[in-house]
Protein backbone atom coordinates (compact mmCIF):
# COMPACT_ATOMS: atom_id res chain seq x y z
CA UNK A 1 0.00 0.00 0.00
CA UNK A 2 2.46 2.33 0.67
CA UNK A 3 4.68 1.42 -1.76
CA UNK A 4 1.17 2.49 -4.65
CA UNK A 5 1.27 5.40 -2.70
CA UNK A 6 5.15 6.50 -3.15
CA UNK A 7 4.92 4.54 -6.17
CA UNK A 8 1.90 7.57 -7.34
CA UNK A 9 4.06 10.27 -5.70
CA UNK A 10 7.02 9.62 -7.41
CA UNK A 11 5.14 9.97 -10.94
CA UNK A 12 3.30 12.97 -10.26
CA UNK A 13 6.75 14.39 -9.20
CA UNK A 14 8.12 13.21 -12.69
CA UNK A 15 5.97 14.12 -14.31
CA UNK A 16 6.05 18.33 -13.28
CA UNK A 17 9.36 17.89 -13.07
CA UNK A 18 10.09 16.66 -16.51
CA UNK A 19 7.43 19.48 -18.12
CA UNK A 20 9.17 21.97 -16.17
CA UNK A 21 13.25 20.87 -17.35
CA UNK A 22 12.05 20.51 -20.64
CA UNK A 23 9.64 23.85 -20.88
CA UNK A 24 12.71 25.63 -19.20
CA UNK A 25 14.56 23.92 -21.96
CA UNK A 26 12.22 25.23 -24.70
CA UNK A 27 12.00 28.73 -22.79
CA UNK A 28 15.80 29.88 -23.40
CA UNK A 29 15.91 27.99 -26.96
CA UNK A 30 13.18 30.30 -28.03
CA UNK A 31 14.46 33.22 -25.88
CA UNK A 32 17.69 32.70 -28.32
CA UNK A 33 15.82 32.42 -31.51
CA UNK A 34 13.51 35.65 -30.26
CA UNK A 35 17.25 37.65 -30.23
CA UNK A 36 18.22 36.02 -33.05
CA UNK A 37 15.28 36.85 -35.27
CA UNK A 38 15.35 40.96 -33.62
CA UNK A 39 19.13 41.44 -35.16
CA UNK A 40 17.75 39.56 -38.41
CA UNK A 41 14.62 42.69 -38.44
CA UNK A 42 17.13 45.17 -37.92
CA UNK A 43 19.23 44.05 -40.83
CA UNK A 44 16.38 43.93 -43.17
CA UNK A 45 15.31 46.78 -41.89
CA UNK A 46 18.91 48.25 -42.78
CA UNK A 47 18.87 46.50 -46.12
CA UNK A 48 15.56 48.12 -46.39
CA UNK A 49 16.70 51.54 -46.11
CA UNK A 50 19.81 51.04 -48.17
CA UNK A 51 17.46 50.27 -51.03
CA UNK A 52 15.45 52.67 -50.94
CA UNK A 53 18.79 54.51 -52.02
CA UNK A 54 19.02 52.00 -55.30
CA UNK A 55 15.90 53.23 -57.02
CA UNK A 56 15.96 56.74 -57.30
CA UNK A 57 19.66 57.17 -57.94
CA UNK A 58 19.87 54.63 -60.54
CA UNK A 59 16.53 56.43 -62.30
CA UNK A 60 19.15 59.79 -61.41
CA UNK A 61 22.04 58.64 -63.43
CA UNK A 62 20.18 56.96 -66.20
CA UNK A 63 18.37 59.93 -66.78
CA UNK A 64 21.62 62.13 -66.86
CA UNK A 65 24.05 59.96 -68.88
CA UNK A 66 21.01 59.26 -71.42
CA UNK A 67 21.28 63.48 -72.09
CA UNK A 68 24.92 63.08 -71.39
CA UNK A 69 25.23 60.36 -74.36
CA UNK A 70 22.73 61.96 -76.59
CA UNK A 71 24.97 65.32 -76.38
CA UNK A 72 28.19 64.49 -76.90
CA UNK A 73 27.60 63.54 -80.35
CA UNK A 74 26.90 67.45 -81.03
CA UNK A 75 30.23 68.14 -79.23
CA UNK A 76 32.05 65.91 -81.37
CA UNK A 77 30.68 67.24 -84.33
CA UNK A 78 30.97 70.79 -83.59
CA UNK A 79 34.71 70.15 -82.61
CA UNK A 80 35.37 68.48 -85.84
CA UNK A 81 33.90 70.95 -87.53
CA UNK A 82 35.91 73.66 -85.56
CA UNK A 83 39.11 71.48 -86.23
CA UNK A 84 37.98 71.17 -90.16
CA UNK A 85 37.60 75.07 -90.46
CA UNK A 86 40.67 76.57 -88.67
CA UNK A 87 42.60 73.85 -90.33
CA UNK A 88 45.01 75.82 -93.09
CA UNK A 89 45.48 74.44 -96.10
CA UNK A 90 47.78 71.33 -96.95
CA UNK A 91 50.06 73.21 -99.04
CA UNK A 92 50.51 75.12 -95.49
CA UNK A 93 51.22 72.65 -93.40
CA UNK A 94 53.54 69.83 -95.30
CA UNK A 95 54.22 67.85 -91.48
CA UNK A 96 50.45 67.37 -90.86
CA UNK A 97 49.98 65.74 -94.53
CA UNK A 98 52.89 63.41 -94.29
CA UNK A 99 51.23 62.51 -90.47
CA UNK A 100 47.93 62.35 -91.79
CA UNK A 101 47.71 58.42 -92.44
CA UNK A 102 46.21 57.67 -96.26
CA UNK A 103 43.34 56.66 -95.13
CA UNK A 104 42.37 59.72 -93.27
CA UNK A 105 43.75 61.94 -95.61
CA UNK A 106 41.41 64.06 -97.90
CA UNK A 107 42.27 65.11 -101.58
CA UNK A 108 43.59 68.36 -101.81
CA UNK A 109 42.45 69.46 -98.21
CA UNK A 110 44.19 67.82 -95.26
CA UNK A 111 42.87 69.25 -91.90
CA UNK A 112 44.34 68.49 -88.67
CA UNK A 113 43.02 65.03 -87.82
CA UNK A 114 42.29 64.06 -84.01
CA UNK A 115 43.99 60.70 -83.13
CA UNK A 116 40.61 59.27 -81.77
CA UNK A 117 39.53 59.19 -85.69
CA UNK A 118 36.09 60.70 -86.34
CA UNK A 119 33.16 60.87 -84.79
CA UNK A 120 31.40 58.86 -87.29
CA UNK A 121 34.60 56.40 -87.39
CA UNK A 122 34.03 55.77 -83.45
CA UNK A 123 30.24 55.56 -84.02
CA UNK A 124 30.36 52.87 -86.73
CA UNK A 125 32.79 50.83 -83.95
CA UNK A 126 30.60 51.29 -81.52
CA UNK A 127 28.17 49.38 -83.19
CA UNK A 128 31.15 46.58 -84.32
CA UNK A 129 30.97 47.59 -87.75
CA UNK A 130 34.44 47.91 -89.37
CA UNK A 131 35.20 50.04 -92.61
CA UNK A 132 37.43 48.38 -94.99
CA UNK A 133 40.19 50.03 -96.87
CA UNK B 1 0.46 6.34 8.88
CA UNK B 2 -2.79 4.69 8.95
CA UNK B 3 -2.96 2.01 6.30
CA UNK B 4 -5.59 2.64 3.70
CA UNK B 5 -8.18 -0.11 2.91
CA UNK B 6 -8.37 -1.05 -0.82
CA UNK B 7 -9.67 -4.20 -2.21
CA UNK B 8 -7.88 -6.48 -4.87
CA UNK B 9 -9.98 -4.19 -7.61
CA UNK B 10 -8.79 -1.07 -6.61
CA UNK B 11 -5.15 -2.23 -5.86
CA UNK B 12 -5.36 -3.46 -9.33
CA UNK B 13 -6.25 0.06 -10.85
CA UNK B 14 -3.97 1.77 -9.06
CA UNK B 15 -1.22 -0.02 -10.50
CA UNK B 16 -2.59 0.17 -13.65
CA UNK B 17 -2.77 3.93 -13.19
CA UNK B 18 0.62 4.02 -11.97
CA UNK B 19 2.26 2.07 -14.81
CA UNK B 20 -0.58 4.36 -17.15
CA UNK B 21 1.34 7.60 -15.69
CA UNK B 22 5.00 6.29 -15.97
CA UNK B 23 3.69 5.48 -19.97
CA UNK B 24 2.72 8.91 -19.87
CA UNK B 25 5.74 10.53 -18.38
CA UNK B 26 7.86 8.73 -21.16
CA UNK B 27 5.34 9.66 -24.04
CA UNK B 28 5.58 13.82 -22.78
CA UNK B 29 9.63 13.35 -22.48
CA UNK B 30 9.44 11.93 -26.02
CA UNK B 31 7.63 14.51 -27.31
CA UNK B 32 8.75 17.38 -25.68
CA UNK B 33 12.27 15.62 -26.94
CA UNK B 34 10.46 15.83 -30.26
CA UNK B 35 10.07 19.71 -29.71
CA UNK B 36 13.29 20.38 -28.58
CA UNK B 37 14.86 19.06 -31.48
CA UNK B 38 12.98 20.91 -33.86
CA UNK B 39 13.07 24.08 -32.56
CA UNK B 40 17.03 23.43 -32.40
CA UNK B 41 16.36 22.99 -36.30
CA UNK B 42 14.54 26.30 -36.05
CA UNK B 43 17.28 28.34 -34.12
CA UNK B 44 19.56 27.45 -36.49
CA UNK B 45 17.89 27.88 -39.50
CA UNK B 46 16.78 31.85 -37.61
CA UNK B 47 21.45 32.21 -37.16
CA UNK B 48 21.65 31.10 -40.56
CA UNK B 49 19.33 33.75 -41.68
CA UNK B 50 20.52 36.07 -39.35
CA UNK B 51 24.71 35.91 -40.69
CA UNK B 52 22.92 36.24 -44.32
CA UNK B 53 20.99 39.49 -43.85
CA UNK B 54 23.75 40.86 -41.90
CA UNK B 55 26.37 40.03 -44.99
CA UNK B 56 23.47 41.58 -47.10
CA UNK B 57 23.39 44.70 -44.90
CA UNK B 58 27.25 45.29 -45.62
CA UNK B 59 27.20 44.25 -49.09
CA UNK B 60 24.20 46.84 -49.67
CA UNK B 61 25.97 49.33 -47.33
CA UNK B 62 27.55 50.50 -50.15
CA UNK B 63 24.52 51.88 -51.56
CA UNK B 64 25.00 55.25 -50.33
CA UNK B 65 27.56 55.77 -53.15
CA UNK B 66 24.69 55.84 -55.81
CA UNK B 67 23.75 59.54 -55.19
CA UNK B 68 26.92 60.95 -54.89
CA UNK B 69 27.80 58.94 -58.72
CA UNK B 70 24.48 60.32 -60.21
CA UNK B 71 26.06 63.65 -58.55
CA UNK B 72 28.76 63.23 -60.25
CA UNK B 73 27.38 62.22 -63.93
CA UNK B 74 25.67 65.58 -62.82
CA UNK B 75 28.34 67.05 -62.61
CA UNK B 76 29.74 65.86 -66.06
CA UNK B 77 26.39 66.94 -68.19
CA UNK B 78 26.82 70.57 -66.56
CA UNK B 79 30.44 71.06 -68.09
CA UNK B 80 29.46 68.91 -71.23
CA UNK B 81 27.21 71.58 -71.09
CA UNK B 82 29.58 74.14 -70.92
CA UNK B 83 31.78 72.75 -73.16
CA UNK B 84 28.59 73.07 -75.79
CA UNK B 85 28.30 76.50 -75.05
CA UNK B 86 31.78 77.38 -75.31
CA UNK B 87 32.23 75.25 -78.53
CA UNK B 88 28.95 76.88 -80.02
CA UNK B 89 30.46 80.51 -79.32
CA UNK B 90 33.92 79.24 -80.80
CA UNK B 91 32.20 77.99 -84.10
CA UNK B 92 30.22 81.01 -84.55
CA UNK B 93 33.25 83.00 -84.54
CA UNK B 94 35.17 80.47 -86.71
CA UNK B 95 32.87 80.68 -89.17
CA UNK B 96 32.61 84.30 -89.16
Amino acid sequence: MTSLVVLTVVDIVLLIAGLAFYLYWAGSLLNRIAANLEDSFESAAAILGHARLIGPGVGHINRTGGVVAGALPLLYGMAEEIVTDISPPAAAQPHVREAASESTAQPGYEPTQPASGHRRSRLLELVGFAMEG
Amino acid sequence: MRDLAVTSTEHTLWVSVIIVGFVVVLAVAALLSLLIYLVKIIDRRVVEVRDTLKAAAANTADTVLIPQVAEGVEAVLAEGLQHHLFLGRVLGKVKA
